[in-house]
Order: structure tokens, then C-alpha cells, then sequence
């Protein structure tokens, strides 16, 4: 470490990645559009670069943040703690004013339009916006916080994300726009797309748990059981969906009380049980995995002082593996949040009727509206579960 | 007390523990020993029930093994092991507290019996009572693993070559630690070695177990003085087997009245003590190979305690060139002397064969 460091003083860059993310950063905003400015919500309009978009204030700060991650880039003044606290810092003002800019320059930019003109976020935009969440990773790592801090730096960019959106900020812009025409739909859809992911993730956990334990137990059965639930693994997604069509359409025709259940060919039955399929394979072996690192000695001292198998299970085994199951458990979670994107095409609903619909109508806001908060989805629930697998280790293992 | 009767036990028609008998009345330190593959550890899980007996029996103070339930056979009987298998997501209390808490004792009893524990073994409670296992050294995981096995005040402690993974200075008085916790509790101890200076060290009764069958059985000093047969004495080792017996026979039992004048005409005894006011020794007249008549000064690496083996005192005595060394208590006051001619003229009385 010490002689690593002795190294680095010696070159001029301290953070290679950090400099790279910068140049892109620097090079996207020259190239690319910050905005777009369309006469209505259908034709392609004309690009908006960003210094024509920010104000003069906006565009001080954007530079007072760039010198500032370009000096935490630097090797010299600052040390490498200091300069990875200072990247991770200048991303939230980062963050607030890509938002606040874009939200500004669109209030400004439609007071004389008419009113089927719309601004939408160009490609500078979403530039900025990962290179910020690439810089806070690469800081995180490098920082090694605890896990309180990790959590507290998750907050506060969370909380500048709900401001901007609480606000009417962000109204004017055409994805806002679809968003207020679809507001009642988009909260259907938020709750069906949750609905499908838990309604997947439930019977997977509850099927995949104790096979996991079974292929613990019985080494014998465990090469039979990951082949078979591999096989579900390779199958493209939208194959599964299709081939689940006829024998699902043929059983809620034949017994109708099924089909009263809402069992049929489309709808959410045979999305459900892709996902289940899917979700499968990780778990069990996630569970199998976690279960087969409990050390011998361990268990063998659970044995010698008398625990029962249920007490070995329940106190000794369960509590080493969860790390394990909870991992995948996340990798599960964040796969089926994706993947029930798919199954709109079925007719299951969620977020992914606005992508089918937005690409059917060539509306690319409305696209983004099904894609955005997926993401969105995907993200918090990888953050909450990362939590839950950390929490989950010894207190000081963490 | 434990009774073994005609154990066996078979694994794929290879009898690899066959027909052991023996008993270790209450309060015996006993080991079992023997080269790898001898069945010895085998034995011990079955006391315990770790591994079921194929034939035989096993009484415990008078309960055969398999009329009671596994697991509560096991909470009544203690268990270390080498590995030490702490639970790594338990503090050294929790740990500690096991099989108390399986045998669900209130929780004020069982933070009494964990700092009882933790001071037996000379664990500060401050700095270990919330730590976790990876955070402790070997030693130290080995006395909590100890610690955990005699939680619950058992009947029988049994080891598992509990001290074969730690470095030999640590063994040296985890070793010494095992015998002042024997003497102070009384629990009766099966011992797994494969290591024979552990085993006299520690052991009351020495198992030699070879091919799963029972070679000898004896106390330490009648299994190097009559060995059974050529493996018994191949495997206690004939190099040293004088310095084997010494490290079971104590100072105190050597120790004569110190010589406080010169008697120059008696062999052995031309030298003499010089004493502070507290009775503390301080000066060796004689008795000293490089400088016969000179005064020479009592130096603490070269006394002795009664409790000290002989092993250890002729060290002492080569290690420092003297013939005699004195014998203090625990205040510093010479009791008494211990010389070479001591250990050959004893040695002699025990008619010891001189081969």
C-alpha cells in the first residue's frame, strides 16, 4: 500500500478511471445534444447543445464541479482518501444540477411554443447522469465506507432524485407530459409490475428453499436437479412465454374454474411461471452453495453438543448461509424486475406495456416511461438487497 | 466413570474399532493414542454418539450410551475438538453458552458459568466476552472451544487431538493449562493424541490402541517400564525413554533437606547455601563445574518448584552447569535441593533395568 502510494506521487494522475470518466463526460457534452426541442410528441426534433440550454450560472457550476473531479483526478494536492471523498461529494451537486438544468432550460424553452411542443433529455443528459453514478461506484470502492455511510451517501441521492420529481421542475418535459396523460395507468402498471415480480418471487422461494436443502442433503439428487433447472435457464425468455400459450390456453378452457381463476394462454399465469422457472436455479443454488459453506468442524461441534438437526438448522446453518441465499436472492429479484418487461408481450401487464406501446406509436418518451422507472426498479431493489446481504454477516464482518 | 465393553465398530465389513474394553474410573485423565488409522478417534465419537457402534457397549456412570436420546446423551457430556468448530456468527460468550442455553438455564446462571469459565482460562472478559472467533488467535480460540465443552458442568469432557493444530509453544501451556483445569475440576477426560510426550504429560491412564485393537492399557510410568510388547515400546520410542520418564516424576519427589554448611569429606554435598534474612536463597558455594570453590549467585532461571518435573530440572541443571538446584516456595524460600545424584540414586531404588 505504502509503496503504491510512493508510486502514484510520482505520476501526475492519482485515478485513472475518474480522468477517463471526465474526458467521456467532457467529449459527450461537445458532441452530443443536452435537449431536444420538438414542435409535437411524434416527429424528431432539433438537438440542443449544452451550452445553449444552461444558463450562466448553470454552466459556472457544471465547471466548478468538473475542476473540482478533475483536481480529485490529480494525484497532487490531495491524497487518494481525500480525493475519492471529494469525487463522491461532487457527485450529488452533480446530480441535482443535471436535473435542475434540464428542467429549467424546458420551463424557459416553452413559454413562446406552442402547446404541443415538447423538450425532451438528450444524450449529454443521460451522459452526465451515469458518468455521476460510475464516478459514486468507483469512489464507494475505493473508499471502503461502512455500511451506515454507504447507505447515508444512497439516501441523499435519492432524496435530490424525489426533489426534482416532487417539484413541478420537471413537468414541462415530454416524458413528464406522457407521464401526467398516463398517471392512473402508470401507477396500475407500477402495482402490476411489482404484483408479477413478487408473484414470481414468493413460489420460487418457497419451492427453491427446500430444494436447495434437499440437494444438500441428498448429494446424490443434486447433479439431476441443477441439470433440470438449467435447462430453464437457457431458454430464451420470449420462448417460454410462447410455448406456455397452447397448454395453459387448453387447461382454462378445460377446467373452468381455472380459467375463472384467470388461468389462460395470456395474462399473468404463464408470465408467473416463466418467472418462477427462471428464478429457480439461482436460488437453489444460491441455498445449496450457502448451506455446503458451513464448515465441517462446525457442524460436527453442533452434533457433540447435543443440537438437534432442526436446532443445527435453524441456529447454526441457516444463520451461516443466509449471505449466501440473500445474494441470490438479489440476482433473482433484479432478473425478474427485467424480465417481466417481456412478459407485456403476453399480456401480463407492468411497466413494459408502455415500452411495447411507446415503440408501436414510435413515441420515444413513452418507451422511456416503461424503461426508466424499470431501471429505476432494478437499482433500488439491488441497493436494498446489498443492504440486507451485509446486514446479514456477523456484525463485524460487515 | 466410563466402561467400554467389546466396542466394535465396522465400516464396509473392515472392523476398525475391534472389541475394546476398559474402564476410566471418575476423575481419570485418560488418553487414547496410537499411529494414525487406529481407531482411536473413532472410540472417542463413539461415547458420544457421533458415530454408532457396530457391537459392544458403553456405560456411562452406569447409563448405557444408547438408552438415551443422541442429543441429550451429547448436552451431558462435554466435546472439544482441533478445528475447534466455534460458531463463527457467535460471540466467545454465545459460544461459550451453548449447550447451556440448549439445556435452556436461566440467563443469570449463564453469565455466571461464562465468567467462570472465561477466568479459568484467563480470558479477559472485557476484551473477549463480544469478540468473534476470526478475531482470535489459535490459543485462544482453543481455550474458548475448552471453555464451551465444560459449560455446562458435564459428566465426561472428551477431547479430540484438541491442542494437534497449534504452534508447540502455545501447546506447552494450553498442556499445562488442560492438567491445572483437570486438577481443579476433577471431570473425567478422554483425550485423542497421537503425540506421546502430550499423552505423559497429561494422562492418568494410557490407552495404546493399534489396528483397532487395545495394545496396553496402564499408568504412564508402568506402560515405559513394562511395555507390553515390541510396538508398545517401538512406539513410546527408546531414545529417550529416561528423559520420558522424567517428565512424569516431580521435584517434590526428589527434593532433600539443603545443605546449609560444607561437609567436604561427603561425596555430593561439598557445597553449600547462603541465605537472605527471608530464608531466600542467594548464594551457591560449590557444586558449580566451572568454578568449583567460588561463590556463585542463585539466579531464578536455575531453581526449582516441587511441582516442577525432573524432566525439566535436569534441564535446568545441564542448561546452567550446576549439580544441585535449589528448591523454593512460592514466596522465594529455599525448602529444600535437588542434585544429580539425587535422580540416579532414586532411579536406582525403583530397580530400573539398566538397558
Amino acid at each position: 500500500m505504502a509503496l503504491a502510494m510512493h508510486d502514484g506521487s510520482r505520476r501526475m494522475v492519482g485515478n485513472r478511471v475518474l480522468l477517463t470518466l471526465l474526458i467521456a463526460a467532457v467529449a459527450g457534452a461537445a458532441l452530443l445534444p443536452f435537449a431536444n426541442l420538438s414542435p409535437n410528441r411524434l416527429v424528431s426534433g432539433q438537438p440542443v447543445m449544452l451550452w445553449q440550454a444552461l444558463s450562466a450560472w448553470q454552466l459556472g457550476g457544471l465547471t466548478l464541479i468538473g475542476l473540482a473531479l478533475l483536481l480529485a483526478a490529480l494525484s497532487q494536492p490531495l491524497g487518494g482518501r481525500a480525493s475519492s471523498r471529494l469525487a463522491l461529494i461532487a457527485t450529488l451537486p452533480l446530480l441535482a444540477l443535471d436535473f435542475y438544468a434540464l428542467g429549467d432550460y424546458a420551463h424557459r424553452a416553452l413559454v413562446d411554443a406552442s402547446p404541443a411542443a415538447r423538450v425532451s433529455q438528450g444524450a449529454t443528459f443521460w451522459i452526465l447522469l451515469f458518468v455521476c453514478a460510475l464516478i459514486a461506484i468507483d469512489a464507494l470502492q475505493r473508499l471502503r465506507l461502512g455500511l451506515a455511510r454507504r447507505a447515508l451517501y444512497g439516501l441523499a441521492a435519492l432524496a435530490i432524485v424525489i426533489a426534482c420529481f416532487a417539484g413541478e421542475l420537471l413537468a414541462p418535459l415530454s416524458i413528464m407530459r406522457e407521464f401526467a396523460n398516463q398517471r392512473d395507468n402508470f401507477l396500475d402498471q407500477l402495482v402490476r409490475h411489482l404484483l408479477l415480480v413478487a408473484g414470481a418471487l414468493v413460489p420460487a422461494l418457497v419451492v427453491g428453499l427446500p430444494l436447495g436443502l434437499l440437494a444438500r442433503r441428498r448429494e446424490r439428487l443434486r447433479n439431476g436437479l441443477f441439470s433440470v433447472l438449467n435447462v430453464f435457464q437457457t431458454l430464451p425468455s420470449i420462448a417460454v412465454f410462447g410455448l406456455l400459450i397452447a397448454p395453459l390456453a387448453a387447461l382454462g378452457k378445460a377446467l373452468p374454474w381455472l380459467g375463472d381463476l384467470g388461468i389462460g394462454g395470456i395474462g399473468a399465469a404463464p408470465a408467473i411461471i416463466a418467472l418462477v422457472l427462471y428464478s429457480l436455479l439461482p436460488i437453489v443454488r444460491n441455498t445449496y452453495s450457502g448451506l455446503a459453506g458451513v464448515p465441517g468442524a462446525t457442524l460436527e461441534a453442533a452434533r457433540g453438543m447435543g443440537m438437534t438437526p432442526r436446532q443445527i438448522l435453524w441456529r447454526v446453518e441457516i444463520p451461516l448461509a443466509l449471505p449466501v441465499i440473500l445474494s441470490g436472492l438479489r440476482i433473482v429479484t433484479v432478473q425478474a424486475i427485467g424480465l417481466t418487461v417481456v412478459a407485456a408481450l403476453i399480456g401480463a401487464g407492468g411497466f413494459g406495456a408502455f415500452i411495447f406501446q411507446g415503440l408501436g406509436q414510435y413515441a420515444i418518451d413513452l418507451v422511456l416511461l416503461g424503461a426508466v422507472p424499470t431501471i429505476v426498479l432494478a437499482v433500488v431493489a439491488d441497493f436494498a438487497l446489498r443492504l440486507l446481504v451485509a446486514l446479514s454477516r456477523p456484525a463485524d464482518a460487515r | 466413570m466410563i466402561e467400554l465393553k467389546g466396542l466394535t465398530k465396522t465400516y464396509a465389513g473392515k472392523r476398525v474399532v475391534d472389541d475394546i474394553s476398559l474402564t476410566l474410573e471418575s476423575g481419570e485423565f485418560g488418553v487414547l493414542i496410537g499411529p494414525s488409522g487406529c481407531g482411536k478417534s473413532t472410540t472417542l465419537k463413539m461415547i458420544n454418539r457421533l458415530v454408532p457402534l457396530s457391537g459392544g457397549r458403553i456405560v456411562l456412570n452406569g447409563d448405557d450410551v444408547t438408552d438415551l436420546p443422541a442429543e441429550q446423551l451429547r448436552r451431558r457430556i462435554g466435546y472439544a475438538i482441533q478445528s475447534t468448530g466455534l460458531f463463527p456468527h457467535w460471540t466467545v460468550a454465545q459460544n461459550i453458552a451453548t449447550v447451556p442455553q440448549l439445556l435452556k438455564w436461566p440467563k443469570s446462571r449463564i453469565d455466571d458459568r461464562v465468567d467462570e469459565l472465561m477466568a479459568m482460562f484467563h480470558l479477559d472478559p472485557v476484551e473477549f466476552r463480544h469478540q468473534y472467533p476470526h478475531r482470535l488467535s489459535g490459543g485462544q480460540a482453543q481455550r474458548v472451544g475448552v471453555a464451551r465443552a465444560l459449560a455446562a458442568d458435564p459428566e465426561v469432557l472428551l477431547m479430540d487431538e484438541p491442542f494437534g493444530a497449534v504452534d508447540p509453544l502455545t501447546r506447552e501451556v494450553l498442556q499445562a493449562e488442560m492438567k491445572r483445569v483437570h486438577q481443579q475440576t476433577g471431570k473425567t477426560i478422554v483425550f485423542v493424541t497421537h503425540d506421546m510426550d502430550e499423552a505423559l504429560q497429561l494422562a492418568t491412564r494410557i490407552a495404546l490402541l493399534n489396528h483397532g485393537r487395545l495394545v496396553q492399557y496402564d499408568r504412564p510410568i508402568e506402560m515405559m517400564v513394562t511395555p507390553a510388547d515390541d510396538f508398545v515400546r517401538e512406539f513410546i520410542g527408546q531414545a529417550d525413554l529416561g528423559l520420558k520418564l522424567l517428565s512424569r516424576r516431580w521435584v517434590h519427589q526428589y527434593q532433600r533437606a539443603p545443605s546449609l554448611e560444607h561437609h567436604a569429606t561427603l561425596p555430593g554435598l561439598d557445597h553449600c547455601w547462603q541465605l537472605d534474612d527471608a530464608g531466600r536463597p542467594i548464594a551457591l558455594e560449590g557444586a558449580r563445574l566451572d568454578d568449583d570453590s567460588e561463590r556463585t549467585e542463585v539466579k531464578p532461571e536455575w531453581t526449582a518448584t516441587p511441582e516442577m518435573s525432573m524432566k525439566e530440572a535436569l534441564s535446568r541443571m545441564v542448561w546452567y552447569r550446576v549439580m544441585v538446584l535449589p528448591v523454593i516456595d512460592d514466596q522465594g524460600r529455599l525448602i529444600g535441593e535437588v542434585g544429580m545424584q539425587g535422580i540416579m540414586g532414586i532411579q536406582a531404588a525403583n530397580g530400573m533395568p539398566a538397558s
